[in-house]
Parts: C-alpha cells; sequence; structure tokens
C-alpha cells in the first residue's frame, strides 16, 4: 500500500511540476498587465457580453479611481493586488451564477481553462 | 449501510439547500461531487468508530475513502491544464488546506497500519490519540477547503450547517459511541452510492433548462 501512495503522491508531484499530460489547451503563464508576479493569461470576449453594462467592470469610468486600462491598476496598485484573484473570480462567477440562477442563457463559466487562455476575441 | 445513506444524503442535501439547479457543467459537478461523496465517507469512519469497532472494516473503507479524494484532486489536475495553478505558491489558502489535508489523510492511513504504527506510537492509547486527533485535522481542514471555495456553499445558512456537523462528527464521539456498533459498509457498497450521489448531484445541475 505505501508503494502505491508513493505512487499517487509521486505522480500528482509530476503533473504539478509538468502539467497535465492529457489536458489539450495550456494556459501559459506571463507578466500580464505588467502583474509582479507571472499570472495565468486571461480573457474577457467583449464580442460576447454585448447586453452587459459596461461599468459593472469598468467601474473606473464613474467612480474616478483612475484611467487607463483597468487591469493594470489591479496588478500595480498594492492595495488591491492581494485581492486580484479573489475580485475577478467573484465578478465572473458571480455574474455568471445570476443569469444561470434567473434562468437566462450563459451558466456559468465551465473549465478554468475557458478563461484562462489569451484573449483571440475582441 | 443506513448510517452511511444518511451521512451522504446530509452532505450532499446542504449543497441543495440553495440554488439546487446550478450547475457548472458536468466537468466541474462530477469532480465536487466526488469530493462531497470523499467528504462524507471521512465523517462516516468517524461516526463509526468506537471501541468494539471492526478495524480491518475502517482500514479498508478508509482506502476507499482515499480512492475518491485521490480522484476528486486528480480529476482536476488531469483534466484542466489551469487547476495546477490553483495549488502553486500563492493560491488561496483554501486549496492549500485541501492539499494539506490530502496529505494527513496519506498519512494518517499509512501511520495507523503494523508494523509502522508500532514504529511511530509506543503504545496504543498514544495511537488513538494522534489517530483521532489528525482525524479532526483532516476534517477541519476539508471543510474549510469546501465553505471558503465558496462553489456549492453560497448562503450563510448552508456554510453553518455544514461546520455544523463537521463539529458534531469530530467533537461529538460521546454520542456516537452511544449508538451501539454499527456495521461498517463495505468499500464497494460506499463506492457505488459514491457514484449514485456524483451522478445525481451533476444531473441536477445540468438539466436542460
Amino acid at each position: 500500500m505505501k508503494i502505491v501512495l508513493a505512487a499517487i503522491l509521486t505522480a500528482a508531484g509530476l503533473i504539478i511540476i509538468f502539467g497535465s499530460p492529457i489536458a489539450k489547451e495550456k494556459p501559459v503563464l506571463g507578466y500580464y498587465y505588467e502583474s509582479p508576479v507571472p499570472i495565468l493569461p486571461m480573457s474577457f470576449a467583449h464580442a460576447d457580453h454585448p447586453t452587459e453594462n459596461c461599468i459593472d467592470c469598468h467601474h473606473n469610468y464613474n467612480d474616478n479611481t483612475g484611467g487607463g486600462p483597468c487591469m493594470n491598476c489591479h496588478t500595480t496598485n498594492q492595495d488591491v493586488w492581494p485581492l486580484f484573484e479573489r475580485q475577478f473570480h467573484d465578478l465572473c462567477r458571480s455574474c455568471h451564477a445570476e443569469k444561470a440562477v434567473l434562468g437566462e442563457e450563459g451558466g456559468p463559466p465551465r473549465h478554468c481553462i475557458k478563461c484562462h487562455l489569451g484573449d483571440d476575441l475582441p | 449501510m443506513k448510517s452511511l445513506i444518511a451521512t451522504m444524503t446530509v452532505v450532499f442535501l446542504i449543497t441543495f439547500l440553495a440554488a439546487p439547479t446550478m450547475g457548472a457543467g458536468w466537468f466541474w459537478d462530477v469532480g465536487n461531487g466526488i469530493g462531497f461523496a470523499a467528504f462524507a465517507g471521512l465523517l462516516y469512519l468517524t461516526i463509526t468508530s468506537n471501541r468494539r469497532l471492526d478495524v480491518r472494516a475502517h482500514q479498508i473503507l478508509g482506502y476507499a475513502v482515499l480512492l475518491l479524494v485521490v480522484g476528486h484532486a486528480f480529476w482536476f489536475l488531469l483534466g484542466d491544464a489551469t487547476v495546477v495553478e490553483f495549488i502553486k505558491i500563492g493560491a488561496p489558502d483554501y486549496m492549500w488546506l485541501g492539499i494539506v489535508s490530502l496529505i494527513l489523510f496519506v498519512v494518517l492511513i499509512t501511520t495507523a497500519n503494523v508494523p509502522d504504527r508500532l514504529r511511530v506510537h509506543q503504545n496504543y492509547s498514544s495511537f488513538r490519540y494522534w489517530h483521532r486527533l489528525l482525524t479532526i485535522v483532516i476534517i477541519a481542514g476539508a471543510a474549510y477547503h469546501i465553505v471558503v471555495s465558496n462553489f456549492y456553499l453560497g448562503t450563510w445558512y448552508q456554510a453553518a450547517l455544514f461546520v455544523l456537523i463537521s463539529i458534531a462528527v469530530c467533537l461529538g464521539r460521546a454520542y456516537w459511541i452511544k449508538l451501539g456498533q454499527i456495521a461498517i459498509a463495505s468499500p464497494v457498497v460506499y463506492v457505488a452510492l459514491s457514484v449514485i450521489m456524483a451522478v445525481a448531484f451533476t444531473g441536477l445541475r445540468n438539466l436542460p433548462a
């Protein structure tokens, strides 16, 4: 049994180091949006969200919290950078979950990779 | 068998108390259904541990629970290349606690078997004390992993109920002993029930609108 357990932990370690051998799409970590450490790429297809209110995400348009691309602020401002992962997951997930509860089209995101690929849509 | 069904039903029912038809797609829901079945197995192993414990049955079921815990982790690690980034340095604490609980569960199992148990513990009472303490730590870590990740327990009362049953199982030993000897379910029954629960969990959450 110990050999089996050791094999399982070794396999987990190899997957963590080298990635999944069967997953087709793989994200490429990088210093996106001037992030201080390598982060996952993110995609948000504006073309797929034509009915959403812009300021639901682009809050700086009306609350004077900064200009320029919103992501730069979230990766360089020391106050919000620690909240980066939680804030963006909550933003995307809560909106998708809300739609699912209301029975509207557009359920929660599926595989993580569906959002964590570079933008290929405008 | 009844107590296993009851334990699994309670765990899965809590997830259905709010937004019961909201799913995240079959991939995500199957993986988490396996995870909830594994957590229910952990609770069941704890509830059924008393002085007249059938040690061999407890041990074998422990392996079956570990199988599901590992299945839950590998399901995501193998199926989505992004998930691995969610358990590296900088990952949220609830993911780290999930991993710590898994590793401690492996430690719990390996240090419970003779002859390794005799190498680690000088006497049986020392083993029992550390085995129970480690179990409580594992359940606490797994419960934190589930509740704080906030995927299916989105309301305060779901989270509170989940925490309450975890605490009751961990600290209610005096009560569980009074239930008398419960025949521990076989690993085949446990895995079969887990499959049924995970399929129902996924199916109900992904019904066509």
